[in-house]
């Protein structure tokens, strides 16, 4: 086991996958939308394909965050789990990085959730 | 707490009392500032660190001195004590000089400060770039702040919409503006480069991830947003520049410019910057809860999460500033989402605080005191913050007083107070002694009763129709009693402050030394013995906890013994260790540079050029920008890369570490890596505004410009630059197989390389006869070429430092850090390259 | 002989919501008690906040769709605001008292969840969904055949040209008359720098920008005088940018139309005449457009019926000949940096033949 929680294995960047994801998430739809108001739209102005493509996205970066989070889970829980995980060993080293990528993961699925609701509202570029 | 089972412990017994002596005489000399008038050479953080606080802190008591005169203006309708101009410019000067004088540097100041004292580390790893920064700021800030009284000042706003400021400012403010800030700006980004350095390579043996304190997580996020946030106002103002100095119409609609564009850049940088100014400042109150609750925060990993996830979503709000902006609803509405849910990571984090609060003993406290009333009245400017990200109800409120109150809510309440219970709380680390605790709580009552008069109106003004920044109003509006209770409040607040300054600066060698940890608090930072050696820490712990000194045995004892590392500086070096990112493993001695004045010439013939370029004298400026190049090639030829005496040193406790590391375990190769990503960003915001040139226009590339720049000249420039760095990965590889011969062709071909490589790319637009002062379509392009081209050349002068250094046998096939940190520049380089081509070359084809 | 619809009495204009009043009563009460000063306290805030709605320009005094809309919307939330804060500050105050009743981390750790996480997360949601549906109809267009504004925010004053649904426009300047009760479509612009259109007690504002085309539906309930002003800083005079806003009965409305669409009337009077005379020679008409003159210029604003509007100097000086008179002595005293040269040379008589004649256009 404790090969497995070596140093070299360990990486920061597993903690922001998930608001990464966000990230992406974010600008891929203000872009969509931008771009096909700006460009692509109907005289209507109706966005259909880009409420469309926003959804397509969202199940996509829910995807990625539910894996994403749940691996942090999943590392949080490893062997007897107690918070805070502040004990200088690389186990609780381990559960903390896992616990901070789970609660990460939460909240960028509400606020891919968030960004997503605004797709019902909204059926033109006004 | 539970130390891992094959941590080092420190020895059982005491070392020999003279031993101890001598080490502390090796080590105070070794960390001696310098007397006299050299006392300003000094690059030490204590040094360096109060004095950026004390200046930032003094731009702070100006900005305030602004809004007063602001305030008597108001108080009364139809007044006319400053008249409509001098209005604008004060009311310019005190946003901008809250926002970039005082709010971040401040922020960067007190962490260049307190970070190493709370990772056990004897300096930030790069103590001359702490001291640039610092000698940046005095003069780009001091600029500023005395063109007011000339009459010379911006006068755009601290938002600066062209084309307000690129065509109807003609005075010298506005480019004082673009170019004081973006020098600062620059100076911001050199101290958040070494922030994070020293946050992730410079902690304690032991410190594991799970264990950094509080603050240097905040720090560490913070100084990470400035690398995305900075850069997008930097290349805006550049946009600015061009237009308003040579007439390329970024922001002119007349040839094909768009206002628009230099919003999304602007607050690209800042809504993020808002909170690039609360995590910092949050930070201090994650520090005090837990001392004066007597117990470990509550729900550290949740404080974790709303760091980095605000650090994260605050990038997704800038919108929200351009709501009535005419963008299509959806946008808005993505960005309003964006907005709420930033909310909960700020939630989160003010339960933290109160949990931890009930779960403790609470010690009453003046700190305490200011963190109660900051959390209470930021509480409130979140709140009114949910309302105005709500893009309806933003529709009336945006632009208004209401805004303003929001504002100040947010920033005073979550920044201000804050940093005044850090003064309150650290204050005694300076000198050793405490500040007033009457003052402390007169000020306190004074500021929350003044700022709360000052601004709970301003809620209604603004509602009522006032819009901010006007110069004035007609009586009989529904502004007068409002305004009039406003201009009370400020001068209440403002003696506040007026107390609390006092409180800092009144003499205090009468005043006892308090005891060792005053307050009883389990952070590293209150290590040190009053009043405090400049050396820092006497011997680097080995840490097992969250709250070593509550936790482990004897901690203080076996520091201040030198029972842990690096106890003593036998070669009357400045040392500091340097440990790997998660698990804070020791991996090298790092020496550390000592007093120098070199980094203040820096920092002025640099500030030269910027300052020349006001006035536009371009070709003095230019001489100064050559001059601090040689200042800076003299200061990294002397003080980088210095091959030690011997290969490794003892440390202490049976370690042994090498003093020299090159490439990725290198702190230097960080350093250029980090700093390249925040210029790559800047590159990334010129990229976008070509895109967003052509989301606007029908016609882009503009039908008169058939095929811009051709596709002959930006692939030939593409071609030459890949093989210079081809060639430069040569040298390296030539260089640690020790091949003098190899290596000298390998980096002479890239140099030349490069250089044919730059011009070729600007000979694309050059030679099609692009003509940049007539459409933004060759503008842009223009100014990707140069970018790229500019690349280049810097590249060239990396090859040229790295062929000096071998030549003069500073650079070795072992101590190659120099070629190393250039092939990470040429990444950089070569990354730029492709893309300019590729949009440049490339996207006209596609269309 | 003036048109019934001209013009309200000044003062109607000027403010007659004054925030002193009301405090009187309540500061003349009788001798204090121990318990009346927070009964007053408490008095005083119901005023403040009663009494901080009202006015000409006020968000909180609505008299159109969105206003109306928007104001509910902030009632609620601030109510909502109010009722957090309240129980954040309870719930660290009794935290900070609670010493005999110390919480464990694990219980701490509760409120982190609770507060913290899930019920920020439920009431942003909600209110979110909330602010949603609202935009739509904010940002909605007229239906076809409204009456359409195109507005121009200029360096410091508004260009205004009406496209009623039939026959040609009319450009006016500084002065908005809307019909009640009936969508309006604004089309927003600026050929300078940017601006911002609001009319705080209609609705929501919109930006003007150069080089783009902004849109703004505003929809009237009741008839009134109002106040707007630009609310994006534009320049040294800002502050200096205001209209009068007149909602009035669609048959009025429509009245007032026909007459702006009228030239101005030959100046029967000889100091009419004369002013009329002293307006061309001057070179006034290189920038103003007098229809029925031979004035013609584009600059500034159009005057044909400057006579008839409730304001000077986009609505900040009362219509009368003295303002009149200093508006055009001493233009850049009244709004810094304006692009007008004052014509303080002239002499005082020429002066006022020229507001005479400017008066007289109605």
């Amino acid at each position: 086991m404790m090969k497995s929680l070596s140093e070299n294995r360990e990486s920061l960047w597993r903690l922001i996958v998930s608001p990464s994801v966000w990230a992406l998430h974010f600008l891929a739809s203000y872009v969509t939308a931008a771009i096909w108001c700006a460009k692509f739209a109907p005289a209507s102005g109706s966005i259909a394909p880009v409420r469309w493509l926003i959804a397509a996205y969202t199940v996509a970066a829910l995807l990625a965050i539910g894996w994403n989070g749940w691996n942090g889970y999943r590392r949080h829980r490893l062997g007897a789990a107690e918070l805070p995980h502040d004990a200088d060993t690389p186990e609780d080293r381990h559960r903390f990085l896992g616990f901070a990528t789970a609660l990460l993961a939460g909240l960028s699925a509400i606020a891919v959730i968030f960004a997503a609701m605004a797709v019902v509202y909204f059926q033109d570029c006004r | 707490m539970n130390p891992a089972p094959n941590d080092p412990e420190p020895p059982a017994h005491t070392p020999p009392l003279e031993l101890q002596r001598a080490q502390e005489d090796r080590l105070r000399r070794a960390w001696q500032k310098p007397a006299g008038w050299r006392y300003w050479s000094a690059v030490n953080n204590t040094e360096v660190g109060v004095w950026y606080t004390a200046t930032a802190f003094l731009f702070f008591l100006f900005g305030g001195v602004l809004a007063l005169l602001i305030r008597i203006q108001l108080a009364v309708p139809d007044n006319d004590f400053l008249s409509a101009d001098r209005y604008n410019q004060v009311f310019t000067v005190h946003g901008s000089v809250m926002m970039f004088l005082f709010a971040i540097p401040v922020f960067e100041s007190i962490a260049v400060i307190f970070l190493p004292q709370m990772l056990g580390a004897r300096d930030l790893p790069f103590p001359r770039l702490s001291a640039f920064g610092y000698w940046c700021f005095v003069l780009g800030g001091i600029f500023l702040c005395g063109s007011i009284l000339f009459d010379a000042a911006p006068r755009g706003g601290w938002f600066m919409y062209p084309p307000l400021t690129s065509k109807y400012q003609p005075g010298v403010g506005a480019d004082m503006w673009l170019l004081g800030f973006s020098f600062i700006e620059i100076a911001a980004i050199a101290a958040a480069v070494e922030l994070i350095v020293g946050t992730l390579k410079c902690r304690p043996p032991g410190m594991r991830i799970n264990l950094i304190p509080l603050y240097c997580w905040y720090v560490l996020v913070a100084a990470a947003m400035v690398l995305f946030a900075f850069p997008p106002l930097i290349a805006g103002s550049m946009l600015l520049e061009l237009e308003r100095a040579f007439h390329w119409p970024f922001f002119d609609p007349v040839r094909g410019g768009d206002p628009l564009l230099w919003q999304h850049l602007f607050w690209l940088f800042g809504h993020p910057e808002v909170y690039i100014i609360f995590l910092p400042s949050i930070a201090i109150i994650a520090m005090i809860v837990p001392t004066f609750a007597q117990r470990p925060i509550v729900g550290y990993g949740w404080i974790v999460l709303a760091a980095v996830g605000t650090g994260f979503l605050s990038f997704g709000l800038w919108v929200h500033h351009m709501f009535t902006t005419g963008l299509p609803g959806i946008s808005l509405a993505l960005f309003s989402a964006a907005s709420e849910a930033v909310a909960i990571p700020t939630g989160v984090q003010i339960f933290c605080f109160i949990a931890t609060i009930a779960a403790g003993r609470m010690v009453r406290s003046v700190p305490m005191l200011y963190t109660l009333g900051g959390l209470a009245t930021f509480i409130l400017g979140g709140l009114t913050g949910v309302m105005v990200a709500l893009a309806s109800f933003d529709f009336q409120a945006h632009d208004t007083f209401f805004v303003v109150a929001h504002l100040h809510y947010v920033l005073i309440g979550g920044s201000v107070f804050p940093i005044i219970a850090g003064c309150y709380y650290f204050f005694p680390l300076l000198n050793g002694k405490k500040l007033s605790d009457r003052l402390g709580r007169i000020a306190f009552w004074l500021l929350l009763a003044g700022f709360n008069l000052t601004f709970l109106p301003m809620h209604f003004t603004g509602l009522r129709g006032m819009p901010r920044r006007v110069f004035t109003y007609p009586a009989g509006m529904g502004f007068d009693l409002l305004n009039l209770v406003s201009t009370i409040g400020a001068f209440l607040l403002g003696a506040g402050v007026a107390i609390v300054a006092w409180d800092i600066i009144r003499p205090k060698k009468r005043q006892p030394l308090v005891p060792r940890n005053p307050w009883r608090a389990g952070t590293l930072e209150w290590l040190p013995a009053m009043p405090p050696e400049s050396w820092g820490v006497r011997s680097i712990p080995e840490i097992d906890s969250r709250y070593p000194l509550w936790e482990q045995p004897n901690f203080v004892r076996d520091v201040d013994e030198g029972r842990f590392y690096l106890p003593d500086a036998e070669e009357g070096k400045r040392e500091t260790l340097v440990t790997s990112v998660i698990d804070a493993t020791p991996t090298q001695c790092l020496r550390l540079p000592g007093p120098s004045f070199v980094p203040a010439l820096a920092a002025v013939s640099l500030g030269g050029f910027f300052i020349l370029g006001t006035f536009y004298l371009w070709i003095p400026a230019l001489v100064s920008l050559v001059i601090a190049i040689g200042v800076i090639w003299r200061w990294l030829w002397n003080g980088t890369a210095v091959i030690p005496e011997k290969p490794e040193k003892e440390i202490g406790l049976g370690l042994t570490l090498p003093l020299y590391r090159s490439g990725p375990e290198s702190v230097g190769w960080w350093a250029v890596v980090i700093t390249m990503l925040a210029v790559f960003v800047a590159f990334v915001s010129l990229v976008f505004a070509y895109f967003f040139y052509w989301t606007i226009h029908d016609d882009f590339p503009p039908a008169g410009s058939q095929g811009g720049p051709g596709v002959f000249w930006p692939c030939l420039a593409a071609t030459l630059l890949l093989a210079a760095w081809a060639l430069t990965l040569l040298a390296r590889r030539a260089n640690r197989r020790d091949r003098a011969g190899v290596f000298s062709l390998a980096i002479i071909g890239a140099a030349l390389l490069a250089l044919a490589g730059g011009a070729a790319i600007l000979a694309g637009p050059w030679l099609t006869g692009l003509d940049p002062t007539s459409h933004v379509y060759p503008a842009i392009v223009w100014l990707l070429a140069l970018w790229t081209a500019l690349h280049a050349a810097t590249g060239v002068l990396f090859h040229a430092y790295c062929f000096a250094r071998r030549a003069a046998g500073r650079m070795t096939a072992r101590h190659d850090i120099d070629i190393q940190n250039a092939v990470a520049f040429w990444h950089f380089v070569i990354l730029t390259a492709v893309i300019t081509v590729a949009v440049i070359a490339g996207f006209p084809l596609v269309k | 002989m003036r048109p019934p619809h001209s013009r309200p009495p000044r003062k109607a204009y000027y403010g007659d919501a004054h925030p002193f009043r009301g405090l009187g009563q309540l500061a003349a009460g009788r001798r204090p008690t121990p318990l009346m000063y927070p009964a007053r306290a408490f008095l005083f805030l119901v005023w403040f906040a009663l009494a901080g709605c009202s006015g000409i320009q006020s968000s909180l005094a609505p008299a159109g769709d969105g206003a109306h809309r928007i104001a509910g919307l902030f009632w609620w939330m601030t109510g909502g605001a109010l009722l957090v804060w309240a129980l954040m500050i309870w719930l660290t105050y009794s935290a900070f008292r609670g010493r005999a009743s110390r919480q464990s981390p694990r219980l701490a750790r509760l409120y982190i969840i609770g507060g913290g996480a899930l019920f920020p997360t439920v009431v942003l949601a909600v209110l979110l969904i909330h602010g949603f549906r609202m935009m739509p109809p904010l940002l909605a267009s007229a239906p076809e055949g409204s009456l359409r504004i195109a507005v121009s925010g200029e360096q410091w004053w508004w260009r205004v040209r009406y496209h009623p649904p039939s026959g040609p426009p009319v450009e006016l300047a500084n002065e908005i008359r809307l019909p009640v009760g009936e969508p309006v479509e604004f089309e927003l612009g600026s050929p300078d720098v940017i601006h911002s259109f609001w009319i705080p007690s209609l609705g929501g504002k919109m930006d003007m920008i150069p080089g783009r085309r902004t849109r703004l539906t505003l929809r009237a309930t009741r008839t009134g005088t109002f106040r707007g002003q630009c609310a994006e800083y534009c320049g040294t005079s800002h502050a200096l940018m205001a209209f009068p806003v007149v909602v009035m009965e669609a048959a009025d409305f429509a009245r007032w139309l026909e007459g702006q669409r009228q030239p101005a009337a030959n100046p029967a009077e000889p100091l009419l005449a004369e002013g009329r005379d002293l307006f061309l020679m001057n070179g006034c008409a290189a920038c103003h457009a007098i229809r029925g003159t031979p004035a013609r210029g584009r600059i500034g604003p159009d005057l044909t019926h400057v006579g008839s509007r409730l304001s000077l100097g986009a609505g900040i000086l009362p219509n009368d000949p003295e303002a009149f008179v200093r508006w055009i002595a001493e233009t850049s005293r009244v709004k810094p940096g304006v692009l007008m040269p004052h014509f303080g040379m002239l002499p005082a008589a020429e002066l006022d033949a020229v507001a005479a004649y400017l008066e007289s256009l109605q």
